[in-house]
C-alpha cells in the first residue's frame, strides 16, 4: 500500500545543480583572469649584465644601454661614481629634482665625474589616462639620435604643464626640440610620430619594475636607493649633489 | 519589520558595501595593467613575475567577485573569497606599514610610493577590516534582500513548509543548523 504523499521528498529539480553552475563561474573567472594575464603581460626584459647582446629592445638611440638600461649621459667610465636617475617626465617630482638639483647631476656627468644614466618611465600614462610619458619619452631618445639628449631632457621638464595631467601636445614636443638645439626638425618629427623608440621606452618601464622600482622619482648611488631625506635636500638645494653624492660613497 | 527581515536588509547592506568596493576596486585597475603591477611591486613583498601575476589578475577577480556579491550570486562562496582577499590586502598594508615603506596602497589604482606623511595605513586597514565584517557576515548568513539567490536556487516546496511549520519535513532538515 503506497504511503500517502507528504512525507515523500520533493522530486529533484530540473537542470543543474547550484554547486556545478558555481564551480563554471568559478573555472570561466580563473579561464579570463589567465587570458588576460597572457595577452596584457609586458614582454620581460633580459636584465642580464649590460655585455650580454640586446634582445627586443627595439630600435635604440645613440646614447641608449642594451636590454632598456637606461640613456647614459657622458662617458666617465666604471671608475667613477655610477648615478641612476629613474623619472617619468609627467610627473611633478621629478620635474623639482630636474630644476633643482639637474644642472648639478648633468654637469658632474658630462665633466666625467659621475657614471650617469638616466631611465625614463611611463607609467604615469595609465594614471593620467594619457600618452605624453611614453611619446615625451620617444621624443628625448630622437633628441639623442641628433646628440641632443641632455638639453631636451632639461626643456620638457621645464616645459611641465602647470596641472599634472594635461601631458604635450607634438607641436610642444617639436618646440622644445627646436630649443635644445635638434638641428633636424624634420627627421626628429618622423621619429616622433612614428614613435621610433616605443618598444625601448615601454621595456625601460618593465624593467624598472623588475628590478623593484615602483615610483619615481628615484636616484641610485652606486646601487644604494637614496632616502627620503637626501631626495628632499636635492629638491630643495641645488648645491646639495656634491655633498650627497660623497656621503652615499664613502664606506 | 521582522527580525529576519532586518538581518536580510543588513546583508544586502553588506553586499553592496562588499561587492560594489570590489567591483570598483577592479575596474580602476583593469585599465591600466603597468600601474596594477607597479602598485604591487611597490609593496616588495614578491618576485616581479608574481607580482606581475597579481597586478593583472587580482582586477579581473575583483570585478568577478564584485558583480556576483552585488547581484547577490553565490553569496555565502562569493562573501568567502571577498573575506579572504580582505584579509590578505590588510596583511599586506600591515607588513608595508611595519616595514616602514611610505607607499599607497593601490587598492584603486593609484599606488605607489607617496611621501611619509600621505600614508594612510590605519584607515585604510580600518576600511578592510570593516569589509571583511561584511564578507563573514554573509558567510554566516548568506540570505538577503533582492538577492539572485532567492529567485535562481530557490528550493521548491522548502520554503513554504519552512516557513509554516515548526516540525520541517525531512527536506528541510538537510539546511538546518
Amino acid at each position: 500500500m503506497p504511503r500517502p504523499p507528504a512525507h515523500v521528498p520533493p522530486p529533484p529539480k530540473s537542470g543543474p545543480s547550484p554547486a556545478l553552475i558555481g564551480a563554471v563561474v568559478a573555472v570561466v573567472v580563473a579561464i579570463i583572469a589567465v587570458v588576460v594575464y597572457l595577452a596584457v603581460r609586458p614582454d620581460p626584459v633580459d636584465t642580464g649584465d649590460a655585455g650580454s647582446p640586446t634582445v627586443g629592445a627595439g630600435a635604440s638611440s645613440p646614447s641608449a644601454l642594451p636590454n632598456a638600461g637606461g640613456i647614459r649621459v657622458g662617458d666617465a667610465g666604471e671608475d667613477v661614481p655610477d648615478v641612476h636617475v629613474f623619472v617619468d617626465f609627467q610627473c611633478p617630482w621629478c620635474g623639482l629634482l630636474e630644476q633643482v638639483s639637474g644642472p648639478a647631476i648633468t654637469e658632474a656627468a658630462l665633466d666625467g665625474d659621475i657614471q650617469l644614466t638616466y631611465t625614463l618611465m611611463s607609467f604615469l600614462d595609465g594614471n593620467l589616462g594619457n600618452d605624453s610619458s611614453l611619446r615625451a619619452a620617444n621624443a628625448a631618445m630622437c633628441a639623442d639620435d641628433q646628440g641632443a639628449f641632455v638639453d631636451y631632457h632639461a626643456a620638457v621638464f621645464a616645459g611641465q604643464p602647470a596641472e599634472e595631467g594635461t601631458g604635450w601636445t607634438d607641436e610642444q614636443l617639436i618646440g622644445f626640440a627646436e630649443a635644445s638645439g635638434v638641428e633636424d626638425i624634420e627627421s626628429f618629427t618622423g621619429c616622433l610620430q612614428d614613435g621610433t623608440h616605443n618598444d625601448y621606452v615601454k621595456d625601460m618601464q618593465t624593467r624598472s619594475n623588475q628590478e623593484g622600482v615602483s615610483g619615481s622619482p628615484r636616484v641610485f648611488i652606486n646601487g644604494d636607493e637614496l632616502g627620503n631625506d637626501e631626495m628632499n635636500t636635492l629638491m630643495n638645494d641645488p648645491n646639495s649633489f656634491p655633498a650627497i653624492l660623497e656621503a652615499a660613497t664613502q664606506g | 519589520m521582522t527580525t529576519t527581515r532586518v538581518a536580510d536588509l543588513i546583508g544586502l547592506v553588506c553586499r553592496l558595501a562588499l561587492g560594489g568596493v570590489l567591483l570598483a576596486a577592479g575596474l580602476l585597475k583593469v585599465g591600466d595593467p603597468v600601474g596594477s603591477i607597479q602598485s604591487v611591486v611597490a609593496y616588495r613583498l614578491f618576485d616581479y613575475r608574481i607580482a606581475e601575476m597579481i597586478g593583472l589578475m587580482l582586477p579581473v577577480v575583483e570585478i568577478a567577485v564584485g558583480l556576483l556579491l552585488v547581484l547577490g550570486l553565490f553569496t555565502r562562496w562569493t562573501a568567502l573569497i571577498g573575506a579572504v582577499l580582505m584579509l590578505a590586502f590588510i596583511a599586506g598594508i600591515a607588513s608595508a606599514w611595519a616595514r616602514g615603506l611610505a607607499i599607497d596602497c593601490g587598492c584603486f589604482g593609484t599606488g605607489g610610493p607617496v611621501d611619509p606623511s600621505e600614508t594612510a595605513y590605519l584607515s585604510e586597514i580600518l576600511r578592510d577590516a570593516g569589509l571583511f565584517a561584511a564578507g563573514a557576515w554573509l558567510v554566516v548568513r548568506p540570505r538577503s534582500l533582492v538577492a539572485l539567490d532567492t529567485l535562481v536556487f530557490r528550493r521548491p516546496a522548502a520554503d513554504p513548509a519552512a516557513a509554516t511549520s515548526p516540525h520541517t519535513p525531512t527536506t528541510a532538515s538537510k539546511g538546518a543548523p
